[in-house]
């Protein structure tokens, strides 16, 4: 009987090895020009990936992409098994390495707004490619910001690095620590003993309690926001309209506001706040009267014998500081204003926003708070042709309504347009507006370049913690995900905000937009194409430089639901139909 | 002679205590536990809290639910508590122990509250002893298989963290009160099962069940009419001790939102939809958490006293 000699597999093992290495570096390197079978497809996921394969061999001829790669036709909208386009993007083009072209179906005197928020911020396409699919991108980050992630520890804290490259002012601090707390008081206490250097959202009943302390420094923020209680007007006995007018009428919003926001708050008039221009136009919200409010229901044949339902989350959020108890304020007056028992439904924070924008809740509590400081932010995002399926089956008057009201470039046309909008809305009361909320951030006094922004996305970069290494900002909640095209939530996009950079951005503390990744973005005379043009020397924190190809694959994969990379975090990519009116290949309704 | 002996013998005779009288189970069992000063003080507490729950609407009329937003002057949330005899100004509204966050009167919803914390103590307990006392009598007169197959099914039970197997039995029936207690009543079935299988065990090789036997007593008749009755006093016992228990694991899922739902006035809940005000209106946490407090104390002490009035090795 032979034994094998022991070499022998050590050297089967040195073979297997060098094998596998070497088709492994063959793969990760494919030569210039090569195009991957589906390339030759000519679909438009095929066109992204062979740019993608441009941009990573640098010293490559630019090869420069379009998406799609013929234009939709506005006016013959494709259809998508029966459903018809909605957007109002028409190709995206990279003209050349750091030129790209949006081309709308209409105009959008919004465009620079919408292209500034965070969701809309610029990924490397070679790391798109490689991190979608698999969902890695949700978990880890590769941006152009003043910071870089350095680890997620998962349910404690993140923690950012600056960036030594960055083409911008350096971050202040070298490190900056993104940690959470759902409790306020938590929060302040933190704050109080130093172990924090900023927090948001200052409890409601603890404004005094930072104003009265000199180590502490308070950072009013406008309420540039909406708390809402909306109804799926497709579920009884929410698809009555007097039914829901009535409710409108029998809820007082002032009480609401003045027991449980804090100061700078105000009861709804219209569903946009009157800080955004053009948002307050037409007849206000329904006056408080309860009496009324019963005689309707009672007229309506409304059933009082029931119980219903009232979902909502105990996340607080700037628009909503005590959840519980608002929520159980509104109880309460359904059951006193208006005789209507009303069962309070605790929902999970992890699920309420995807089942919501599904439409399960009949009568839930939910709110808005600005990424953009125009109309179409809370209008469109709403109640427009790409708005989630919250309140149920669209209303196509306000629909048309808001799809003029996004194109037309006089503003005071616009005005009329979206006063028209309002009354249809106020109207149908697809949801009751209660109240626009005040809110603050508060810092150490030490700490330079603190501030609060109305938009909730105060930048950590320009913040230095008096004579310590580093900065420690607590928010409400841990992000859900740094893919922020995939992301809605207010903490999660703060945090991409960190480390990822749009086109153009907001100012700071501000709602102005200048240019960030773009030297300029410029609009045709018709304010249909409009023309961006890259800076240059931009590099990605992971490697690569920014080119027009990567901002072509950031939009490409969010705006095509068939796009082999529209993986996402729960792949509901909210935002971008809310912005640009709908997907290609939009998903067939829940 | 003999007197001289007759003397000291009447008086040692005299200084012999009486012959214990025989009053029946029962007054013996008070008479036990009055002679017990921890039992006493956890009757007297338990009294306490079962007048407050009888005359709740005597003791704190305003209603626990009721906002007083519009209805009396003044009136604010997070009012701290406000006495007139005992100096504060008689423009501010009287609340006791002040309002809470939504405007309402603390002091009636802690009151109201050992309505809903006794009922949850008894009711659960009940339930679990009833379950349990079943299974265990079952298994400790069957013996064999079924014996080995219901106490490996209380094994099971008791091998999870109690709490955590109420949270996961409350999140599969829904959040709310009643399945709070189902679910802390489930758990806790294995403690009675295997009490009331010890005292089985032990009983049924008693002479007087022997008896019965050999009069042609049917299996049902003896474990029913000899050797239950005769297993109740570990239960009761038991039992009580774990009033405070039960009371106390459904405040704690109702602290974390999943056991009894707003408006309910449960002190669990109480506690943590207001857990945020510690430093701003700590009464808020206070007063439901004293009373729980209490709650729990006054049924241990009166459990502790149980065991000692009902064992008779402990009888002094």
């Amino acid at each position: 009987m032979s034994r094998t000699p022991t070499w022998l597999p050590l050297i089967a093992m040195f073979a297997v090895t060098a094998i596998v290495f070497s088709a492994c570096a063959g793969a990760a390197s494919p030569s210039p020009g090569s195009a991957s079978p589906s390339a030759a497809s000519g679909s438009p996921s095929a066109v992204a990936s062979a740019s993608a394969s441009a941009s990573a061999a640098s010293s490559a001829p630019f090869d420069a992409t379009s998406y799609p790669e013929t234009a939709i036709d506005c006016a013959n909208p494709p259809q998508f098994e029966g459903r018809a386009y909605t957007g109002n993007i028409s190709q995206i083009v990279a003209a050349d390495q750091y030129t790209v072209e949006f081309h709308l179906c209409q105009p959008d005197v919004a465009f620079l707004s919408k292209i500034a928020f965070a969701s809309n911020n610029i990924q490397d396409a070679d790391w798109l490619q490689a991190h979608a699919k698999d969902k890695s991108y949700v978990r880890d980050a590769n941006g152009t910001g003043a910071y870089q992630l350095k680890e997620w520890i998962a349910g404690d804290h993140l923690t950012l690095e600056a960036y030594p490259t960055y083409w911008g002012e350096a971050a202040k601090s070298p490190t900056a620590i993104i940690r959470w707390s759902k409790e306020a008081t938590q929060r302040l206490q933190e704050l109080a003993i130093g172990t924090v250097d900023g927090i948001d959202n200052v409890g409601t009943d603890d404004f005094q309690a930072v104003k009265d302390n000199p180590e502490l420094a308070l950072f009013d923020r406008v309420g540039l926001n909406v708390f809402y209680m909306g109804f799926n007007v497709d579920q009884a006995p929410w698809n009555d309209e007097k039914v829901r007018q009535a409710i409108a009428k029998g809820i007082d919003r002032q009480r609401i506001v003045d027991t449980f926001f804090p100061a700078g708050s105000e009861a709804s008039k219209y569903f946009t706040p009157c800080d955004i221009p053009g948002g307050c136009g037409g007849d206000a919200w329904y006056e408080f009267d309860a009496a009324a409010a019963k005689q309707e229901l009672t007229a309506a044949g409304f059933d009082f014998a029931q119980t219903y339902k009232m979902h909502y989350r105990t996340k607080t959020r700037s628009y909503l500081p005590n959840p519980p108890a608002v929520a159980q304020d509104i109880q309460a007056q359904f059951k006193d204003n208006l005789g209507i028992d009303v069962e309070i439904v605790v929902e999970e924070d992890a699920t309420y926003l995807t089942n919501s924008s599904k439409g399960d809740f009949p009568l839930f509590l939910l709110g808005w708070g600005a990424d953009y400081p125009d109309v179409t932010n809370f209008l469109d995002y709403h109640f427009g042709t790409g708005a989630n399926d919250a309140f149920g089956p669209h209303f196509p008057d306000v629909e048309a309504l808001l799809k003029q009201g996004s194109a037309e470039q006089d503003p005071a046309k616009r005005g009329e347009i979206y006063a028209e909008a309002n009354g249809l809305i106020r109207q149908h009361v697809p949801m009751v507006p209660i109240a626009h909320v005040g809110s603050a951030t508060a810092f150490r006094a030490d700490v330079d370049g603190a501030h609060s922004s109305p938009i909730g996305n105060e930048q950590l970069a320009v913040m230095t913690p008096g004579d310590r290494n580093q900065l420690v900002w607590m928010q409400q909640s841990e992000p859900s995900g740094l893919y922020c095209g995939d992301e809605s939530d207010g903490d999660a996009l703060r945090a991409c905000e960190q480390i990822f950079e749009s086109l153009y951005g907001y100012e700071l503390g501000g709602v102005e937009v200048k240019p960030v990744l773009a030297e300029s973005c410029d609009p045709s005379a018709d304010l249909k194409v409009w023309t961006c043009t890259l800076k240059q020397g931009v590099t990605f924190h992971k490697g690569g430089e920014l080119d027009a190809n990567d901002v072509v694959l950031s939009y490409a994969i969010q705006w095509d639901a068939k796009h082999e990379l529209h993986v996402g975090n729960g792949g509901a990519f909210d935002y971008f139909p809310a912005l640009f009116g709908g997907f290609l290949n939009p998903p067939a309704p829940a | 002679m003999s007197a001289n002996v007759t003397q000291p013998t009447a008086e040692l005779l005299g200084d012999q205590p009486a012959a214990p009288r025989t009053t029946g189970l029962w007054r013996d069992t008070v008479a036990n536990i009055l002679r017990q000063r921890n039992a006493v003080v956890g009757l007297a507490i338990i009294t306490l809290l079962v007048l407050a729950a009888i005359f709740a609407d005597v003791i704190a009329p305003i209603p626990p639910n009721k906002v007083l937003l519009g209805t009396e002057a003044g009136v604010r949330k997070l009012s701290p508590p406000c006495v007139h005899l005992l100096g504060c100004p008689t423009d501010r509204p009287q609340h006791l122990l002040g309002t809470d966050t939504n405007v309402r009167d603390e002091w009636s919803r802690v009151v109201h509250g050992a309505r809903v914390s006794l009922q949850v103590g008894f009711v659960t307990v009940g339930f679990a002893i009833v379950i349990g006392m079943l299974i265990g009598a079952v298994a400790g007169y069957a013996g064999g298989v079924m014996d080995n197959g219901l106490m490996r099914l209380m094994d099971v039970v008791l091998a999870f963290p109690s709490l955590i197997l109420a949270i996961l039995i409350v999140s599969a029936l829904g959040h709310s009160l009643i399945n709070a207690q189902v679910a802390i009543g489930i758990v806790a079935i294995p403690v009675y099962a295997r009490v009331m299988r010890a005292s089985v065990l032990s009983i049924k090789e008693q002479d007087y069940v022997t008896a019965a036997r050999a009069l042609g007593a049917s299996p049902g008749s003896i474990l029913l009419r000899r050797i239950v009755p005769n297993s109740l006093t570990p239960l009761i016992v038991q039992g009580t001790l774990g009033i405070g228990g039960a009371v106390l694991e459904v405040a704690a899922l109702s602290f974390i939102g999943i056991g009894a739902q707003p408006p309910i006035a449960e002190w669990g809940s109480m506690v943590g939809l207001e857990r945020g005000q510690l430093f701003n209106a700590p009464w808020l946490i206070f007063g439901p958490g004293i009373a729980l407090s209490l709650t729990v104390f006054g049924f241990n002490l009166l459990g502790d006293g149980l065991r000692d009035a009902l064992d008779p090795r402990l009888n002094r």
